[in-house]
């Protein structure tokens, strides 16, 4: 046998047959002595003289890290970051953070168990051992039991231990000879990895945070407030009198603000209702009066609104004959220019709106001074 | 193993003298052969034809969430005041129904019951495809499932932070952390499983996909001594956990205001709820399995047994937790907890109230009866009626609870959609695809756990039962 062998497995067909042979294997002092088996066998590690398994310590200690973490991070966010009262509970009332530090205790120490057991303890994944390449491992996983006496050193004589372990009672030995290449996907690979990741994160981020807090003057992306524009009061040099915003062109006039109705009201006497006396005008009529028109000359325009009565004021009864022989005109300059204690009406009413009015008035005061034939037209 | 030549069989009283975990000669090499020859094999027809179902029902599912997604949820019959309906009932539906894994893997682990070693695998199996069926309801009834990544407290431009007094928020820890154990402790089992099915296969594309899966496994005394303190961690950890998640959804409903819903018997009643809806549903799913992956020898009669008789102590929790909804309800003198419970017996909704009732209290007394307990005509009898129970049950809390609520001019009918029959129909053709792809991929059956305890597994000088 040649000094690059890395271990020799005998082979045993049952537990008994292991557990008896391990302290005869054990006693010889040829290397370490290690089982392999389809399924964890009891007692074994007090025959192996291993020592108690650390997990329960990590977990422990993993656990009640989790703990910590979670909940400095709930009262931090809840009651120092982001203080919102929510339910009318104080900001660091701690019970509701209670459930999820619970939760995350569990995860820290469940991942610390699985993890750790396979990463750390077990050093897991390890693709390139020796005895996954064995003849013998399609037993070792299914139902028989294997003892190994592995190389502590150059100086193991694997003859010596195949001796040793016949003489145990394995009903088979292997050599198994020491792997010819490095593992390529190891736990440390592994472990390393995650560490460096994990290191540059925290490199990384604590270079963001202080890089913002020491050089603030650097602002993340305003495009958007670097366009060229001009704002009203702004001067320009584009326009021959340096300013920013330019006078509209002489005579012009607003959307919907046609100019009407200036002179004397005698003068307006002439305009005509450019409006047609169909259902729609009056109905428009109709709102706009109620709404601006109705609180001080009243629903019937008669001078009885609901506002007389709480001021005392005397609106113009439109009833009267002198505004029943008012030229439609004259109406509309009062609306648009406004007569004694009525204001204009002019900002609030469209043009249309205004001559929809006065339409209105001519109906109401046709309907409280109705002749006889005025029923005839109504008659079917 | 208790061996039968070293205890006298007189000695014992007949009720505590343990049968055997299985039927016939079982041996580790025969086990091997049995389980995990499956995956090797072609499938037979029959599974073709369940897998065909299964994905119609998914592939319809999914039709409807994409026009969920499309038009909106708008789409969905909830709305105001009962803004919570076929989602919310299917996600606590779903996340209950996991609950028999963990509590099979963990708590009868740390209880010692070796039973559970046959079912166990299953049954974990069975409660990861349960919970990414259950997240699926929360992640589309956000309405915009691409921004549900707000749930998560992290750092963000908009200088937010997550409410962490609102139990929506305790949910996502909890189910998250739920979904990443039960993976966890799961995988972990299985390293030794596909260790062997390494060992064993001859084809080289499953050899390497099992040799990456396997991590390496070498079954070594050392290994082996970490491995079984990282499952018991794991099992005590899962145990605490399982108790937990679903208390942390009933807050959800015990923390509002809402008449019905905030009652302090809820974590309980709900953990119960979830042991016996996902108890169920691993009897039914198990009484397939072993027709017809022939494992009627690992998955025998007894483990049917006990698993009846589980289901039978949850049903008299479930019905001691019914009246103690009554009781609180008349206990309280308030009109409004009055008003919402007389709605589960004789409101537009009485017929759910006493669906749930029957389905879930009458039915399964049945198995106070051995016979019943052991034939598969009654049992799955029950099964079926517990699973459409405990649908109902959380219809009964959710709907009936929310649809009359304190200001009668809000009352409203709740009536759902065929969009939300469709996605429900989509998460059971998932969960079932999932349960038909396990069985055809990995072992179905803890092949290492059962090794274990299978007669003369353990050194004869180590003969107490205080292994696992």
């Amino acid at each position: 046998m040649s000094e690059t062998s890395y271990a020799v497995l005998g082979m045993f067909d049952s537990p008994d047959a292991l557990m008896q042979a391990i302290p005869k294997v054990r006693a010889t002092n040829l290397g370490t002595v290690e089982a392999y088996t389809p399924y964890p066998i009891h007692g074994i590690e007090e025959a192996l003289g291993l020592r108690r398994s650390p997990l329960g310590g990590m977990v422990l200690v993993m656990g009640i890290l989790g703990a910590i973490t979670a909940f400095g991070f709930e009262y931090w966010i809840s009651a120092i970051d982001y203080p919102i009262i929510t339910g009318g509970k104080a900001a660091n009332s701690w019970e509701a953070f209670i459930p999820i530090m619970f939760e995350v205790t569990v995860l820290f120490a469940t991942f610390t168990a699985g993890l750790g057991m396979l990463l750390l303890l077990n050093k897991l994944p390890l693709f390139g051992h020796p005895v996954l390449s064995s003849k013998s491992i399609t037993g070792i996983t299914r139902d028989r039991y294997a003892l190994a006496l592995e190389a502590e050193s150059d100086a193991f004589d694997s003859a010596a231990a195949a001796r040793a372990l016949q003489e145990a009672g394995a009903v088979e030995v292997e050599v198994l000879p020491a792997p010819e290449r490095s593992p390529f996907l190891t736990s440390d690979f592994i472990l390393r990895t995650l560490g460096g990741i994990f290191a540059a994160c925290v490199v990384s981020g604590l270079a963001m945070f202080f890089g913002t807090k020491w050089f603030p003057l650097l602002p993340p992306m305003r495009h958007i407030e670097d366009q060229p524009r001009l704002n009203a009061q702004k001067a320009s040099a584009f326009f021959k009198d340096g300013h920013g915003m330019q006078l509209p062109v002489p005579g012009t006039v607003a959307r919907g603000y046609l100019p009407t109705a200036t002179g004397t009201q005698e003068q307006a006497a002439s305009l005509v209702n450019p409006l047609p006396r169909t259902k729609e005008v009056f109905t428009l009529g109709h709102k706009v009066y109620s709404n601006r028109c109705e609180v001080c000359h009243g629903a019937l325009a008669n001078g009885v609104g609901s506002l007389t009565a709480a001021y005392g004021g005397k609106p113009a009864n439109l009833q009267a004959q002198q505004f029943r022989d008012y030229p439609d005109g004259e109406i509309y300059w009062a609306i648009v220019n406004g007569k004694n204690a009525m204001p204009s009406h002019a900002p609030y009413l469209t043009d249309q709106e205004r001559w929809a009015v006065v339409h209105y008035v001519r109906a109401l005061q046709r309907a409280q001074n109705a002749k006889d034939e005025d029923l005839k037209v109504v008659a079917p | 193993m208790r061996s039968d030549a070293a205890i006298p069989a007189n000695d014992i009283p007949e009720g505590l003298f343990e049968l055997p975990l299985t039927e016939g000669r079982v041996t580790p090499g025969s086990l091997d052969d049995q389980v995990l020859s499956f995956p090797e094999t072609k499938p037979p027809k029959q599974w073709y034809i369940g897998l065909a179902i299964t994905l119609s029902a998914l592939f319809t599912g999914l039709a409807f969430i994409g026009y969920t997604f499309f038009t909106g949820i708008g789409a969905w019959g909830n709305n105001s005041p009962v803004f919570w309906a076929f989602d919310i009932i299917n996600f606590v539906f779903w996340v209950g129904i996991g609950h028999a894994g963990t509590l099979i893997s963990a708590i009868l682990f740390l209880f010692r019951k070796r039973w559970r070693n046959a079912i166990a695998r299953y049954a974990e199996a069975m409660t990861i495809f349960a919970v990414m069926c259950a997240v699926i309801f929360p992640l589309i009834h956000v309405g915009r499932p691409w921004l549900a990544f707000w749930l998560f407290p992290y750092p963000n431009q908009r200088a937010l932070w997550t409410n962490f007094r609102s139990p929506l928020l305790w949910d996502v820890f909890a189910v998250n952390t739920y979904f990443s154990v039960s993976a966890m402790f799961w995988y972990l089992g299985l390293i030794p499983d596909i260790a062997s099915m390494r060992d064993r296969t001859t084809s080289k594309f499953r050899k390497l996909i099992y040799t990456a899966l396997a991590l390496g496994w070498r079954g070594a005394a050392t290994h082996w001594q970490h491995y079984e303190k990282a499952y018991l961690l794991l099992a005590g950890l899962a145990t605490g956990l399982v108790l937990s998640v679903h208390s942390v959804v009933s807050f959800d409903f015990a923390t509002s205001v809402v008449p019905g819903w905030h009652m302090t018997i809820f974590p309980p009643y709900f953990v119960a709820g979830a042991i016996f809806a996902g108890f169920s549903m691993v009897v039914m799913v198990l009484v397939v399995v072993r027709e017809t992956m022939q494992l009627k020898n690992l998955i025998t009669m007894r483990h049917l047994d006990v698993m009846n008789k589980v289901i039978l102590a949850m049903s008299c929790i479930m019905g001691y937790s019914y009246m103690m909804e009554g009781f609180t309800a008349w206990y309280s003198m308030n009109e409004y907890l009055h008003h919402s419970f007389m709605n589960i017996i004789s409101g537009n909704y009485g017929w759910a109230g006493w669906l749930t009732i029957s389905c879930n209290i009458l039915i399964p007394q049945i198995l106070w009866f051995k016979k019943a307990r052991t034939s598969y005509f009654w049992m799955i009898l029950v099964a079926i009626g517990v699973t459409i129970g405990m649908w109902f049950e959380r219809f009964v809390i959710i709907v009936i609870s929310l649809h009359q609520d304190y200001l009668p001019s809000a009352w409203r009918i709740y009536k759902p959609t065929m969009v939300d029959f469709g996605i429900l129909l989509g998460t059971f053709g998932l969960f079932f695809t999932m349960v038909l792809i396990f069985a055809r991929v990995l072992p179905v059956i803890a092949t290492t756990e059962v090794k274990a305890i299978l007669p003369g597994a353990q050194p004869s000088h180590h003969g107490d039962d205080h292994h696992v």
